[in-house]
Formats: C-alpha cells, structure tokens, sequence
C-alpha cells in the first residue's frame, strides 16, 4: 500500500514540476508572440509610411518639374510619337530571341 | 484502583444525577460529584447555544457563498483592476487610390505630446531642448504650460522620432498618446476630389466626407496580463479585433487630374479670372478621370483657408449653360424627325421678334441649315427649332440628360441646379431656354449631358469610384494585413452596379438609358466637329492630332437681379475623339479679363486637356499627323 503511496507521491511531484515548467514555456512563448506581433505593427506602419515616402517622391509635379529643369525634356506631343499598333508586333523581334553577343 | 471503580459504579447508580454531568466526572475531578456543585443549566439552553453557533457558521458560508459565487462581480472587477491592462488596438482609417492604385489619402501613426502641468519638471536645458522640438519659443510653450492645472497639449501629431526624441528627455509630466496624421501626397491638384479629414480623423470635405462611414476604422480592445517588466504575459478573457477601415479606389487618374489642375491653374492665370473648372469624363464606363478647381489648397496645411479655396466650383456652381445647350435641342430636333441636317432655317438676317423681344445673333445671316446653326451658334435658328416643340418635350428632354437633377455622385455639397416645371414655361422663356437661359447647371451637369452624343445616344450613369467591368458584386480585396488575425480583411467599396455592353470594337462600356437614337449622335458629333472647325466658334479647340467636338460658352454673369456689365463667365464642352468619342471634357474660366470669350479662353485648355489625357489613355490619333520626328527609318544599328 505504501509503495503505491510513494509512486503517486513521485507521480504528482513530477506533474507539479511538469505544470510550472510548461506554464513558465507558454508565458515566454507568448511574450515572443507578442514581440513579433508588435514588431510586424511597427513593420507595417513603416511600409505605409516607406509607401507614402514614395508616392510623394514621385507625384506628377514633381517628376514633371524635374523632367523639365534637370533633364530638359519637353512633353511628348503626337508629332515627335511614332506610332505602332500591336499587329505590327509579331515581326518586330524579341530581344532574347535574335542574335548578338 | 478498587476504591474508584466501587466510587464510578455507585455514582451511576444515582437516578437524580443527569447523565451528561456523570459523564463529565472525570476519574481526577471530584468536586462533581458535589451535589452542591451540580449544574442547574436547562437542556434547553445549551441546544439554544448550539443553534446559535450553527447559524452563525450557515450565516457566514452563505456570505462566502453571497461573495464568490452568487455577487461576484464587483470583487472580480476589483481584482481584475489590480492585475489586468487594457490594451486598445488602434483599427487605421482606409486609404483612398486613384484607378490606377496610386495613393490620395492614407494615415501615418503620429504620436501628439501632452502634458500635466503641475506634474512638470524640466531643467532651464531640458525646457529649452524641448521647446527646439516642439518647434516653439519658449516663452510660447511656457504660456501654454501656464494655460491649465491638469492636461494642456503641447503639440499634436508630431513625427515619430520627435516623439522618440522628446521621450529621450524623460521629463516628469510630458506624455504622448498615439494617434494618426492624414497624409495627401497629391497636394493641392486633387484636394476638393479627396477632401480631407479634421485632427480627430473625421471627414470634413470630399470624399472624406461622403464615405466616412466607409473609411473610418473601429477601434478593438484586449485584456492582458503584465508582469513586473511591462511584458505581456497573458491575455484574458476575448479579444475585440480592431477593424481597419476601407479602402476607396476612386475613378481619378492622377496623372490626368494633375494636367488637368495644371492647365486650368495656367489659364486662370493667364488671364487673371477669379476661378477656373475642368471635368473629363470617360464616355465609355461613365468615370470620372479629373475633376479639378482652381483657387485650390494644399489639404496638409490649412491654416490660412477661405471659401473660395474650399469650393468644388464644378459641382457646386451653377450657371446658366448658354450655347453649350443649343446641340441638345437639335439633337431632339432630329429624333424627332422635324429636321434633318441639311434642313434649311430662315434665320432672316440674325434677328427674330417674338412677344415684343428680339433675339438676336452675333454672326448675321439670313438661311442656314441645321448643321450650320450649331456651328455658327445662331440663337434665331436654335429658337425656330425648338418653337416647333411643345414645352414638355424640350423638359422631358433636358431631364432626361439630368438637368435639374443632383448628379448621383454620392459627394457632399452637389447641387441640382435650376429647371422650372414646363407648365410655367412661357413662349419666350421656351424660346431663351433653348439657348441656355433661364435654366442653370453645374459644369459637371453640362459634362454629362455631352456623354449622350459621345455614347451613341445613352445617358450613362456618372461615378467617382472605380468601376469594373468584371465585378458585379464586392469583391474582398486583398488582405493588407494578412498575417495578424486581428485585422478583418476590409470589403473594399465598388462603384454601385451598373449594366456594361459592348462598344462598337468589342470594349466594355456602361450602358444608361437611352435618350437619342445612335444615328442622331453620330450627326450631332459631325455638327459638334464643325463647330470646332473652319467658320465654327470654337476653332481653338481642336488638337493636333484628335478629331474634337464641342461648343463654347459666353455668358454675362448674374449679379442680383441683372446682368453685370463687365463680369464674364466662359466655358467649353466637347467630346474626343469624334469617330470613337472616349472622353469628354467640360472647361470654365470664371470672370476672366481682357479676351472673355468660351471659344478664345476655354477652349485651348479644353485642346491641352485633350491632347494629353488621350495621350495618357493611349489611344492612337485618329487625324494624319505631320511627323516631326527627324528619322522614322533610321539604318540599323550594327551590334
């Protein structure tokens, strides 16, 4: 009788240690969770704000200012287009497929 | 031994002594078996006792019981106020794009700093750093400290590292609470489309306004636990997912709204008129791709606005639409089979007397056909037409092209403009309105009245927001934030459904109602292409190389009751290209000075407009263009 006393003994200490220590896992597991959770929040307001960066580097004023007085080009009008319609494409040659180095 | 187990035998053996007291006589205890010391206590009283005593303990298990199970409440909210933190998850407003994607409108976290001022503590080092980050004078900031005892902002919605920098001082009373910065990368070109929002994140014009309800993001809520270090240890109980709000695809092409902006701002300019309106419509899927005012603002800093800045002129303004109305009357003339092209009108000299009131022309002449009344713009020959029909029919008409009624655009502030019931109408109010006046639209209302000659015959429903040809219903659009549960992917909002077709190449177009046949439209473009031709009014409107067609429009402006003397209005509406219309394009120049008229003001803004909102659709030129590039067959170059 006793010898069953002592194993149930052992077996509920182990279950005791077994619960703190998982209890103790799923605690750090969970501030990981939450560190990377907070991580991808600051990474995705830093895409919106890399996003919004962008957009306001390239609206059509800006490129059209710089267009025009840093590289001194001038609107495209239909008299300087050359015009190709897409069933002249199939002649043209993809650049992979013809020779060259 | 022998002597107390004679002494306990004959003690039992007394009737008259209680049985509890015999049991009590311990074998050491003599002084009970005093009779003189015998208890004289009732059964009652110790039963009394007893009960008492029960009750007592029943009292107390039914408090516990009262406590922790039943009323638990009040002791649970308590603990929990000692352990757990509410943590509010911020749901971000939706952003708004154009058609193509590109951002209007979309929030950044900015932190705004307060502060409690009797709290605060800063060295003479510590204040004067601080106010260098808050962009203030000291004495600026001192004085706002001084305002109140308890909570005073110092500055909303400063840059993060601002933020990061002030909390680097570590100054006792200084705070920052999270909030978010609307940002309008497009500036001033498309502020009254999208609008903007107030500091508290609610829509305050444009669409901001009209889908705030849309746009707005719910804000969540969850419960943890904290440990010693400020980590999250554990969450409790459910968590209420913070909503993002939804995005908005608006039918504005940027980079078209941006010409557009910038023509009109360069027309204003030129000739020194007070405001100016330009509206493209795409005549196929009923979009609008610009609509642009000048005075504009920049919607980041709105400091020094007024009214002017803040009209959306082409939706609000009304003004009577002069001769840009003449080619509907025609138009009706013809369905209805009164006229053809080629009918032949005596316009005897350009001067017409009708109930005592002359109506006169500009450009004298005494017969004219049908085509060349709408080229010549001649007020006798539009009149002789439309005095053939009965008031109803020229009412039916301009309602049915959406005169009179509020374009169904869903956007704050768009006016219906005027058109009295035909039963008031009379002769000679019949014979002004056929030539555009005693009746009011707004430029976006004239705009749309053009996309019947443009559509082949239909009125095509008008949308801001982006329609799709292969989206019948709303379709989830992808996911922003796809990896945190927390965030419901958000519905984005489409266009209300609307019935597509097929055009003439097999593109998908909106159907609408139908108003004129197909037939009328293709000779009400050829007879707006003369106008924009040789001996029209509106030759300045032609591109290099799109076929144009359209009407110009002069008109004194109303100044109380009359007319004022030398305060103009010109506008221009046209369509591109005539042979497979695409868009159409609506110009105003309000009180310009010097030249005043439609066709030498509007319209080469309406040919910029054109030529480079085609250019951008890429649609190939339809007129032969002479070539200006140097070598179109150059040799090939060896490699």
């Amino acid at each position: 009788m006793s010898r069953v006393n002592l194993v149930l003994l052992l077996a509920l200490m182990a279950s005791c240690f077994w619960l703190v220590q998982s209890s103790h896992e799923s605690r750090r597991v969970f501030v990981a969770l939450e560190r990377a959770q907070k991580q991808e929040r600051i990474l995705h307001e830093e895409r919106d704000r890399l996003q919004l960066d962008r957009r306001a580097q390239a609206t059509p004023l800006r490129v059209e200012k710089l267009a025009r007085d840093k590289l001194k080009m001038s609107a495209a009008t239909p008299a300087v287009t050359y015009y190709i319609s897409t069933a002249d494409m199939p002649t043209v040659p993809h650049p992979d497929a013809g020779g060259g180095p | 031994m022998s002597r107390l187990a004679d002494l306990l035998r004959r003690l039992r053996r007394r009737p008259s002594l209680p049985r509890r007291q015999s049991a009590a006589v311990m074998p050491t205890v003599r002084y009970a078996t005093s009779p003189l010391l015998a208890s004289r206590t009732p059964p009652w009283r110790v039963k009394f006792l007893l009960a008492l005593l029960g009750l007592g303990f029943v009292a107390l298990i039914g408090r516990a019981a009262w406590i922790q199970i039943i009323h638990n409440d009040f002791y649970l909210k308590q603990g929990a106020n000692r352990y757990e933190r509410r943590i509010e998850l911020p749901g971000a407003r939706g952003r708004i794009f154009d058609r193509h994607g590109e951002l209007l409108a979309t929030s950044i976290p900015a932190p705004s700093l307060w502060a409690i001022p009797k709290d605060f503590e800063a060295t003479p080092a510590q204040f004067k750093a601080l106010a260098g980050l808050l962009d203030m004078k000291p004495e600026t900031l001192r004085k706002r400290l001084a305002a109140s005892n308890n909570f005073v902002w110092l500055r909303r919605q400063v840059d993060e590292g601002v933020a990061r920098q002030v909390a680097e001082l570590k100054l006792k009373g200084v705070h920052d609470i999270k909030e978010a910065k609307r940002h309008y990368p497009e500036g001033e070109s498309a502020a009254h489309i999208v609008g903007f929002t107030n500091v508290e994140d609610a829509g305050q014009e444009g669409i901001e306004l009209a889908f705030q309800k849309q746009l707005v993001g719910r804000d969540g809520e969850r419960h943890v636990i904290k440990d010693r270090l400020g980590r999250v240890v554990e969450s409790v109980g459910d968590k209420i997912p913070a909503t993002d709000g939804q995005d908005i695809h608006l039918s504005i092409d940027a980079k078209v709204q941006f010409y557009a902006y910038q023509r009109i701002r360069d027309a204003v300019r030129e000739h020194k008129a007070k405001a100016g309106s330009v509206v493209v419509l795409d005549a196929k899927t009923g979009e609008v791709l610009a609509l642009a005012n000048v005075p504009s603002y920049s919607p980041s800093d709105r400091s020094k606005l007024t009214g002017a800045q803040l009209r959306n002129r082409a939706l609000t303004d009304t003004f009577e639409p002069g001769s840009t109305i003449k080619p509907l009357i025609a138009a009706w003339a013809l369905e209805s089979g009164r006229v053809r092209p080629d009918t032949v009108i005596q316009t005897s000299g350009g001067r017409f007397l009708l109930d005592g009131k002359t109506i006169s022309d500009t450009h004298r002449s005494d017969a004219l056909t049908v085509e060349q009344v709408i080229q010549k713009s001649s007020n006798v020959g539009v009149v002789k037409l439309a005095l053939q029909m009965q008031p109803r029919e020229m009412w039916e008409m301009f309602s049915a092209v959406g005169l009179g009624q509020k374009p169904p655009l869903g956007f704050p502030g768009v006016v219906t403009g005027r058109l009295r019931p035909h039963k008031s109408w009379r002769r000679i109010e019949q014979a002004t309105m056929s030539y555009g006046y005693g009746l009011s639209a707004s430029l976006f209302q004239l705009a749309q009245v053009y996309t019947i000659f443009a559509s082949d015959g239909e009125f095509i429903p008008m949308s801001l927001l982006k329609r799709d040809p292969h989206e019948t219903a709303p379709v989830r659009s992808p996911a922003i934030r796809t990896t945190d549960a927390s965030v419901v992917p958000p519905f984005s909002v489409v266009a209300s459904p609307v019935r597509w077709g097929e055009d003439v190449e097999g593109a998908p177009q909106v159907r609408g109602a139908r108003v004129i046949s197909p037939r009328t439209a293709q000779q009400m473009r050829k007879m707006l292409s003369m106008a924009t031709g040789d001996g029209g009014t509106g030759v300045r409107a032609q591109t290099m190389a799109y076929s144009v067609g359209g009407k110009s429009g002069t008109a004194r402006k109303q100044e109380g009751k009359g007319y004022a003397d030398s305060k103009y209005r010109a506008w221009f509406v046209g369509i591109a290209t005539i042979s497979d219309p695409r868009i159409v394009v609506a110009v105003m120049v309000d009180e310009p000075t010097g030249v005043y008229y439609g066709g030498a003001v509007a319209a080469p803004v309406f040919s910029q407009v054109v030529q480079q909102t085609l250019a951008r659709l890429g649609v190939v030129p339809d007129l032969a263009v002479q070539p200006d590039i140097a070598a179109m067959h150059d040799v090939e170059e060896s490699f």
